[in-house]
């Protein structure tokens, strides 16, 4: 088998990916009832996207 | 304290001494628990299937598998076992911990082995992200299999 096409997602969709699997997830793990599970995913999804865009403009203004 | 506030705090202390009155698991509960981790963590979703909660089945399937299969196209690096110390002892626990993570995604794991997959370092960004969502896609999967375990001797609904 060869090597996989690889995909093009830009850092932001590739986040937005990312929260949205694992938010899911963890509303699934720890609630019960779909309107619990939809408010914590909600929650978790908002905080992974502002956690990730904070941190990354205070790496902004430093040299890697 | 609010009204609100005082019944959510008396349910969940009903629901703490619930759980510390329960009787402790049998050891055929346990031996299914632990049948249904193994299982859940081979196939994602595959022990909570077995216990008919057919909902958390479906999503972690979808997303375990979603996420390994995005980090693979991404360009991940599959981490392989390996006990070489030439690059030190920090870098081998680096390696030695993103081998055990990438195992906990169970058959996407091997399959990926099998195909050769993820065998080289792509020196791009997305590469890197894909890494992580293949390590994360192990670690999830290694919650959902504990999940299946709990629901199994009886510790969650």
């Amino acid at each position: 088998m060869g090597p996989l096409p690889l995909v093009e997602l830009t850092h932001l969709q590739a986040m937005a990916l990312f929260a949205f699997f694992t938010s899911l997830v963890f509303s699934f793990l720890t609630k019960y009832g779909w309107k619990e599970r939809a408010k914590y995913f909600l929650w978790c999804f908002f905080l992974f996207m502002a956690v990730g865009m904070g941190l990354g403009w205070l790496m902004y203004p430093f040299p890697y | 304290m609010g009204e609100a506030e005082a019944t959510k705090t008396a349910t969940a202390s009903a629901a703490a001494q619930a759980i510390e009155e329960r009787a402790p698991a049998t050891p055929g509960q346990m031996a299914m628990g632990w049948l249904l981790g193994a299982l859940g963590w081979a196939v994602p979703g595959l022990g909570h299937l077995l216990l008919k909660k057919f909902d958390r089945a479906v999503v972690f399937f979808f997303s375990v598998s979603a996420m390994a299969g995005l980090g693979l196209a991404m360009g991940a690096k599959i981490y392989a076992p390996s006990f070489d110390r030439s690059q030190g002892m920090f870098v081998l626990l680096l390696h030695l911990l993103g081998f055990l993570g990438d195992l906990g995604a169970g058959a996407f794991y091997f399959a990926a082995r099998w195909a050769a997959l993820g065998e080289d370092y792509m020196p791009r960004a997305l590469g890197d992200y894909g890494t992580v969502f293949f390590l994360c896609a192990g670690l999830l999967n290694l919650l959902t299999a504990l999940d299946a375990y709990d629901i199994a001797v009886g510790k969650k609904e």
